[in-house]
């Protein structure tokens, strides 16, 4: 059940790289407990908002708040309540699992024992146990997804952001990964993940939002979305995403090229 | 459906071989005309100096030849052998130079690339991709050899009078054994990554590499030339036309030249002949091979073949064994500042790119340990100077001892702190999404510099006090100058990392963006001449105004900590601000 107070929190959020404006006036909430997904085609700003909450990046303008903490006035505090999963697994090649895991205990400051039973818990959780002690470099593009989702995890955050988490992911790591952020979910945390598998959108998330080119352009549940469609009989989401986001037309050259 | 393209691999291997090289040429032109007008400048400068070293070796090599063969200086030596074994020693040298330089180059160019997934999956020869990359990688060397050979060997002809024919010869023969030269090195390279992973091959490469060249360096500096005396220089040139032998294949080339420069028809053909068909037969042999080797090698890449290493059984936390150092940096440091400080170190060990670039100042410091534990403590002379020079004369060498580790040190603290920021790279985001301030975050990465330095300079003036005998000047006035003047030597160098962090590499040794690179040792350098000063000028200036010593180092350790200090601090705190913008382009 969501709760009252809005774990992640933007403003009016927009952001300008030189002369181009990557997010423009973004305003959303997403509650404890709910599952929000975060669509848009490529280049739309997603990562760029995402990096926004997290603190990768500063706003040209606007708000964000993690757990009621301004990410701008109070990052510590934010960044102390949020986990984080980038698009690409960049991690140290030449630390283990175990080290890796150990060295972000360390960052948010976990009592040594406690990260300790964390790290073979979430080693186990991943199945990485047997790979914990390998340095990274060895891992395949599944394991070092996995195991930065471990990373993301081993603090418990109230707020998990995660950028495409299931790229690279087999089936079997894909469904823990979703069991995981619906669990977490359950437990009262906020999850904000953005994807380009609609499917899993319209299966794991509470409500969904739809950026396209720096706007945000629809949000809210299925049912609030399939009631914004033009009334052409729109029920997947692919069909409102892709009215939303003006690919509807690409079909008829598809057909053409075909 | 629409029909096929008309593509046929293997259709034609020169066709491949030059759309790829033209795509080369394409991406540099380009990235020449979307240069900024300073880069076009400075691009059309380096060419035109290029072109001018070219001309000026040429014109220089002539003059000095023709010199050389006058009658004049043939009444003293008789130097038609060296002459003669010159293009031997030249097309030698470079086919050699080439063979040893192409591995690793060719081990980028053929594996390590990022374009080779995209190349091998396009319906192009793999032959033509294995000349394409070939060619690619030796043209550098083979450019830097012909700068600094052809001028010299034109040069030889013009002064020797050979006649037309030497000159497009000379270059074809170099062309050939250039080629032939990258064919093996390339044979090599296939046959070691069926054995090893690319990628480890690369860092051992880069890690003996580094060393390598440092011992080169160094081993020049050490050299005693001035010393050669006219015997030895007789015995070198012998030892040169022992090299210009008929039987060896290397001598073939050169021989081959030289005779047919001077009209030797016969043998010239024979010989530059044996040298084109023994080039083309390597080259050749290396192409064929390449065919199955390389794809199979590019392969077994893909798919990794790091063998997997038994579990390790980890002990539980709590019965974990912690040294006195680790517990103590658990009562001292914030955890998060602890965490980076270990990652960091276990990161900079593991990784031998990174290590090849700091182990530089560990050889350095090891051969000057070497050579100040072999000098003498007393200065020569007979004891007629005044016992207040011989004094000063003493903590002179004294200071001189630590002023060079102070050097030492800040090689190492200069790689360390400029790249502590940069050294992330694109694992950044880790540190940056974390509850982690600014200050903690600075303090991590100073300690990182700042504490490896500290713990080799407590080493060397603990084996220099022995060597000197003296561990009282050594060790309890050395050790405070040598903490406090790096503590200032990090702290501007940290600052100057700070202003030019670059994550964006793939390469360690393009972490920092030139300007702050060089600004930053600059700084560190004037900084250190002051701090140096401060240092040493008042024990110094006090022993020969006949004042007690102790009292100039107390002075000094005042003068000179301050300033240390400050600079420890004040840099650092100076661009605070711009470390929360790291990593946002």
């Amino acid at each position: 059940m969501a709760d009252a107070i809005p774990l992640i929190e933007t403003q009016m959020l927009s952001k300008k790289f030189g002369d181009k404006t990557a997010v423009n006036n973004v305003t959303f909430e997403v509650h404890g407990g709910e599952v929000f997904g975060f669509l848009g085609p490529n280049g739309a700003g997603k990562s760029t908002t995402i990096k926004m909450i997290v603190g990768l990046l500063q706003p040209t303008s606007g708000m964000v708040r993690v757990a009621g903490y301004d990410v701008q006035a109070q990052p510590l505090q934010a960044k102390a309540a949020s986990g984080y999963v980038p698009d690409e697994p960049n991690l140290y090649l030449k630390l283990s699992g175990r080290e890796l895991l150990r060295f972000v205990g360390d960052l948010y400051e976990l009592d040594r024992q406690q990260a300790a039973r964390r790290i073979e818990e979430l080693l186990r959780l991943f199945d990485l146990a047997a790979a914990g002690d390998d340095t990274i470099d060895s891992y395949s593009h599944g394991m070092r997804q996995k195991i930065s989702v471990a990373a993301a995890l081993m603090h418990d955050p109230k707020v998990l952001v995660l950028d495409e988490p299931t790229v690279g992911l087999d089936p079997k790591s894909a469904r823990l990964i979703k069991d995981i952020l619906r669990q977490m979910a359950d437990r009262g945390a906020a999850v904000f993940l953005s994807t380009h598998i609609l499917e899993i959108a319209e299966r794991m998330c509470d409500r969904i939002g739809i950026i396209n080119r720096g706007e945000l352009v629809a949000v809210g549940t299925m049912d609030e979305l399939r009631a914004l469609g033009t009334g052409k009989g729109e029920t997947s989401l692919e069909d409102i995403f892709l009215q939303l986001t003006g690919g509807a037309e690409y079909a008829e050259i598809a057909a053409v090229l075909a | 459906m629409n029909q096929p393209s008309a593509i046929q691999p293997g259709s034609s291997l020169a066709r491949y071989v030059w759309k790829l090289l033209r795509l080369r040429w394409v991406i540099y032109f380009s990235g020449f005309l979307r240069a900024k007008p300073a880069r076009k400048v400075g691009y059309v400068v380096i060419w035109l100096l290029l072109l001018g070293l070219f001309v000026g070796a040429f014109v220089l090599s002539w003059l000095l030849l023709r010199a050389l063969q006058s009658p004049q200086v043939a009444v003293y030596v008789d130097l038609r052998s060296l002459r003669d074994g010159l293009p031997v020693l030249a097309l030698g040298g470079a086919f050699v130079g080439i063979l040893l330089t192409s591995f690793g180059v060719l081990l980028q160019a053929l594996y390590l690339s990022g374009d080779i997934d995209f190349l091998l999956a396009a319906p192009v020869p793999i032959r033509a991709v294995f000349i394409a990359k070939l060619v690619q990688a030796i043209l550098p060397n083979l450019g830097l050899i012909s700068l600094l050979g052809l001028p010299l060997l034109f040069g030889l002809g013009a002064a020797s009078g050979y006649n037309v024919l030497y000159y497009p010869l000379l270059v074809l023969i170099l062309i050939a054994l250039a080629l032939a030269a990258a064919g093996l090195a390339a044979l090599l390279v296939m046959g070691v990554v069926r054995l090893f992973p690319a990628r480890r091959v690369a860092e051992v490469l880069g890690f003996f590499g580094g060393i390598l060249s440092l011992i080169c360096s160094q081993a020049g500096q050490w050299g005693r030339f001035v010393d050669i005396s006219e015997s030895q220089a007789l015995q070198a040139t012998q030892t040169l036309a022992r090299f210009n032998t008929p039987w060896l294949p290397l001598a073939w080339p050169g021989r081959g030249l030289v005779a047919l420069g001077t009209g030797q028809w016969g043998t010239g053909l024979l010989l530059t002949g044996l040298t084109l068909v023994l080039s083309g037969g390597a080259f050749a042999l290396a192409l064929t091979t390449a065919e199955r080797l390389y794809y199979t090698g590019w392969a077994r890449l893909q798919v990794g073949t790091q063998k997997k290493r038994p579990a390790r059984v980890s002990r539980p936390a709590a019965a974990e064994h912690r040294s006195w150092p680790v517990i103590l940096a658990e009562r001292l440091l914030p955890a998060p500042v602890r965490g980076i400080v270990v990652k960091d170190l276990l990161v900079l060990r593991r990784d031998l790119r990174n290590l090849s670039q700091l182990i530089s100042a560990l050889i350095l410091a090891f051969i000057y340990v070497l050579a100040i534990g072999r000098g003498t403590d007393v200065p020569g002379g007979q004891g007629e100077m005044p016992a207040i020079f011989m004094q000063s004369l003493h903590y002179l060498k004294t200071y001189s001892a630590l002023m060079l580790w102070i050097f030492m040190s800040w090689s190492l603290i200069s790689r360390l702190a400029l790249m502590g920021f940069s050294q992330e790279g694109k694992q950044y985001w880790l540190l940056k999404s974390a509850p982690l301030s600014t200050g903690k975050l600075l303090l991590a990465k100073y300690l990182v510099a700042y504490l490896p330095t500290l713990g080799l300079s407590g080493l060397f003036l603990l084996v220099i006090s022995v060597l000197h005998g003296n561990p009282g000047d050594m060790l309890l006035y050395g050790l405070p100058v040598i903490a406090l003047s790096s503590a200032g030597t990090t702290g501007i160098n940290l600052a100057f990392g700070v202003l030019g962090a670059k994550l964006d590499w793939d390469d360690p040794r393009r972490m920092v963006s030139g300007n702050s690179g060089c600004l930053g040792a600059l700084a560190s350098l004037v900084y250190l001449t002051f701090s140096l000063g401060l240092f040493f000028g008042p024990p110094l200036g006090l022993t020969l105004l006949k004042q007690s010593a102790l009292l100039g180092q107390a002075l000094g350790l005042i003068l000179g900590g301050v300033l240390g200090v400050a600079c420890a601090l004040i840099p650092p705190w100076l661009v605070r601000q711009r470390v929360s913008h790291i990593g946002e382009a």
